[in-house]
């Protein structure tokens, strides 16, 4: 049955082709109105929405926390209080196109409180994973190698904003407005800290 | 020196290959620790932080504080604890914020966005149609809720406020409707 359905949705798709900006479109469009009917719910104290929220949410919490420089139990706990705070503070979201910048931005401050009452911590450094690439030569893959190490290290190094910045805009993939809700701060100033932090990143490569 | 297109295409690489994935059950844990009733939390209608949240100029802020205030005063025609500290925390602020800047419609709106959570927050059936109105439509609705005698208060673009009887209502809505589909 369920094949037969599947073969029914292929056809339909095959005789109405979307071009690729189209079928973009149309799953932004689906994602959209997916993240508003979540937050209407959510605002309406709907307990399965808050775990449909956690669903969608908690890997993206996790991994900016593992980014921002916590360790893995400091980043599991921190997620955890993060859809906590969230819950508790389900009021203050407006609407579905915000939920992205409110959620980071609560996660933000749960990871900045942190930090105030670990003054002393040192951030841990970015896990990384071998990178492999097939098309390379041995040589070429050492160097890159080498240049993504540094990169990465030249990114844990970066002071605490500028390096929420970078992981929220190119590593957590938000909108600029999104992250500059989700810092806290005007898209203006977001900007020019963002191009702070790449002329940084940029030092270490002179 | 490293090209801003090349430092991305590296830092692209770095966040694909940068981070364990979150442990398994994570989720769970957490639903589980989500508590079942909503408690609002007070802080959520401190006016200091809706002034953060809306991120608008000062006297913008100032703006959004005296119509609540007065939307307040004028529609309750009583005052809680919790409209008494807005009352509070509106007039330092607008001690603070009187300094320059221009108000706009839009950001005097999303303060009414705000406003109709406080409404939802004293447990008011509040409809609110900010999203999709057009702010040059002075007969607009913005807001309505349902009053104790059947009739309703609403709360026009212009920022008028009126009770109408539910025919009233049901008119200024199919208005808006054919407004809409024209």
């Amino acid at each position: 049955m369920e094949k037969k359905a599947e073969t029914a949705e292929q056809k339909a798709e095959s005789a109405h082709p979307l071009s690729e900006q189209q079928r973009g479109e149309t799953e932004q469009e689906y994602s959209q109105q997916r993240r508003s009917s979540l937050a209407a719910r959510l605002r309406a104290g709907d307990h399965e929405a808050a775990a449909e929220l956690v669903d969608l949410y908690y890997e993206h919490i996790y991994l900016f926390m593992r980014r921002l420089g916590h360790s893995r139990q400091v980043s599991e706990d921190l997620t955890q209080e993060s859809f906590l705070q969230a819950w508790r503070h389900i009021a203050q979201l407006r609407d579905g196109k915000a939920l992205n910048g409110w959620l980071y931005r609560i996660a933000s401050n749960a990871s900045k409180l942190y930090w105030r009452k670990h003054a002393g911590g040192e951030p841990a450094s970015l896990d990384g994973i071998d990178v492999a690439d097939d098309t390379q030569t041995a040589p070429d893959k050492v160097a890159r190698y080498e240049q993504i190490n540094r990169l990465r290290g030249a990114v844990a190094r970066l002071p605490m904003k500028l390096k929420q910045a970078v992981v929220l805009h190119y590593m957590q993939h938000l909108s600029i407005s999104e992250a500059a809700e989700a810092a806290g701060i005007r898209e203006g100033t977001f900007k020019s800290r963002l191009n702070r932090a790449l002329k940084r990143l940029r030092k270490h490569f002179t | 020196m490293m090209t801003d297109e090349k430092l991305k295409e590296l830092l692209n690489t770095v966040t694909d290959t940068t981070g364990d994935p979150a442990p398994s059950g994570l989720n769970e844990d957490i639903k589980r620790q989500i508590p079942q009733t909503l408690v609002l939390h007070r802080g959520g209608w401190d006016t200091i932080n809706i002034i953060i949240d809306l991120r608008v100029s000062k006297l913008a802020a100032a703006a959004v504080i005296i119509v609540t205030m007065v939307l307040l005063a004028g529609v309750f025609g009583e005052r809680s604890s919790a409209d008494g500290d807005i009352y509070q925390d509106g007039k330092l602020l607008i001690n603070y914020c009187l300094k320059g800047e221009g108000a706009s419609t839009s950001n005097v709106l999303a303060g009414m966005s705000r406003f109709y959570e406080y409404l939802i927050y004293r447990g008011k059936e509040v409809t609110y149609y900010g999203d999709n109105i057009d702010p040059a439509d002075k007969d607009a609705l913005l807001l309505h809720w349902k009053l104790a005698d059947g009739n309703y208060r609403v709360i026009f673009s212009d920022l008028r406020i009126e009770a109408v009887t539910p025919e009233q209502l049901i008119k200024l809505q199919a208005r808006m409707l054919q407004k809409k589909t024209r």
